[in-house]
């Protein structure tokens, strides 16, 4: 092996250790930031006035986007099942068809990456702005925990606004099929409800949906708080630690749901 | 009195090395010298915000690097601290702003930290601004915001990092001079950190002087204006020629 190929190699070898030290110091980060929510949250020591303002500001907020969303799925899935559906004069079965993928899979995941965007990015941004103009420095010089009135109230802000952002977008999912059921395919909406409601779908499924929800929300939190925190180097930073947080959890909600959906089955 | 021995600090290279400093009770003291030479760095670590890798911070006769956790939230109480860009926050109104440390630190009835904000907002020469947010106010009406903020509640210490950067000149008098009425009608001890010699040096008791990480010089305004230093003698009188 000629001397250039071994000080590629060990150039390469030197650049994935410090990779690797990089991604294990983020899941280290994630890890120990988590551990400090669940304490504060255990003993009851954060902010419950900003949980409830940032329940309102990342929850009811959110309602529009979730809204919009969810409808044009269930509508969309009805389109995708369409042909398959008059293929064999399967009518009956387009309740159960769209409720099953809605509520283990669609709405969860697609409500999860909504959340991600709009609340993820703007949490980080928030929290990124706080840490670079020493905001979050000043709480700590005047002897306020950061964590308990920034970071979990966030948190659990978080986790709380997708887990009921998923139930309001699994009924307006299957609202949104329903109708477009009755729109593309001459469904009638009681057809479509005994399709969804007569044995073949179970209160198991909806809580598989929202088993997700919770995780994806524990994803988006520790992400979007974690990078936010950490950010340094100004206006650009902030810029880096948003672009991470949203690639991130996107790509931690992918993965989860992969385990999950095996894990849960 | 405030009290560091031999404080060292490394990042990639040296930032403070071995800094003796003694800021004696109920005094002003001034820190001063170039940009990047650590005094934000040592504002930092009296407040116990960062630890320096050898030495000791003395406060109060209290080890600031040996406390845990809760004795430094009990001790922050003591401290009060203006930083470099005021660190407003910046979804709360000028007024939760400053009642901030009052509501989350002291159990004090609605009716006192009201009468406390407005009576701040007047020293500072802000009345009517209670419902104004941070975005809304000019540079020196957010120092002057960060300075009420960093006095409300009364602490015995308090630190001020560039209490006047970026203000014109009458405004950056006026806020040295309410600093300077403030630490005498306290009796706080003060530490500030300022690039405004002319009129740093109209309000402090004392002086030191850092560069590249070393105190070079400590003594009373008048030996710092007279200083047989050099370096202190320049950067005092802002001359261009000289070893700086």
């Amino acid at each position: 092996m000629s001397a250039e190929i071994r000080s590629a190699l060990g150039f390469r070898l030197a650049a994935l250790a410090q990779r690797s030290s990089e991604w294990l110091s983020v899941v280290g980060g994630f890890g120990m930031l988590f551990v400090e929510i669940v304490s504060r949250t255990v003993r009851r020591d954060f902010d419950r006035q900003e949980f409830v303002r940032n329940l309102y500001r990342m929850g009811i907020k959110s309602v529009p986007i979730v809204t919009v969303t969810a409808l044009f799925t269930g509508g969309i899935m009805v389109i995708q099942a369409a042909p398959i559906i008059q293929r064999y004069g399967a009518y009956g079965l387009l309740g159960w068809g769209a409720g099953f993928g809605t509520l283990r899979e669609i709405a969860p995941l697609l409500t999860a990456l909504m959340i991600n965007g709009r609340v993820g990015a703007n949490n980080t941004a928030e929290l990124g702005t706080m840490a670079v103009t020493e905001q979050v420095d000043a709480l700590r010089a005047l002897a306020i925990d950061p964590v308990g009135f920034l970071v979990a109230p966030r948190f659990l802000a978080i986790v709380t606004t997708l887990f009921l952002s998923t139930i309001f977008s699994d009924a307006l999912a299957l609202l949104g099929a329903a109708y477009a059921g009755l729109g593309f395919l001459g469904v009638e909406p009681a057809v479509f409800y005994r399709g969804l409601t007569t044995g073949l779908l179970g209160f198991g499924d909806v809580a598989h949906g929202l088993q997700k929800s919770i995780v994806f929300g524990i994803v988006i939190g520790l992400s979007s708080c974690h990078f936010g925190l950490s950010t340094k180097g100004g206006a650009p930073g902030v810029g880096r630690s948003v672009n991470a947080t949203v690639v991130a959890s996107a790509a931690g909600i992918f993965v989860l749901d992969y385990l999950l959906s095996f894990a849960l089955s | 009195m405030i009290r560091l021995e031999g404080v060292c600090k490394s990042f990639d290279r040296a930032v403070l090395s071995d800094v003796d400093l003694v800021v004696p009770e109920s005094c002003l003291f001034g820190l001063i010298g170039p940009g990047a030479s650590g005094k934000s760095l040592l504002l930092r670590m009296i407040t116990g915000l960062m630890r320096p890798d050898r030495g000791k911070v003395i406060v109060g006769g209290n080890d600031v690097l040996a406390m845990g956790d809760m004795q430094l939230h009990e001790y922050r109480k003591g401290i009060g601290m203006l930083f470099q860009n005021n660190a407003l926050f910046d979804f709360m109104t000028v007024a939760e702003n400053i009642a901030f440390p009052l509501r989350r630190l002291f159990n004090l009835p609605e009716t006192e930290i009201e009468r406390r904000v407005a009576e701040r907002l007047s020293r500072v020469d802000l009345p009517g601004f209670e419902a104004r947010l941070p975005a809304g106010l000019s540079g020196g009406q957010k120092k002057r915001v960060g300075v009420a903020r960093a006095t409300v509640t009364r602490a015995p210490i308090v630190l001020y990092d560039e209490p006047a950067a970026g203000l014109d000149p009458v405004t950056s008098q006026k806020i040295f001079d309410l600093l300077r009425a403030e630490q005498r009608a306290e009796s706080s001890t003060v530490v500030m950190v300022s690039s405004d010699l002319d009129r740093l040096l109209t309000v402090t008791d004392r002086v030191g002087m850092m560069l590249n990480g070393r105190l070079i010089f400590v003594g009373t305004t008048e030996e710092a204006k007279n200083a047989a230093d050099p370096r202190v003698h320049q950067f005092v009188h802002g001359n261009v020629e000289g070893p700086l």
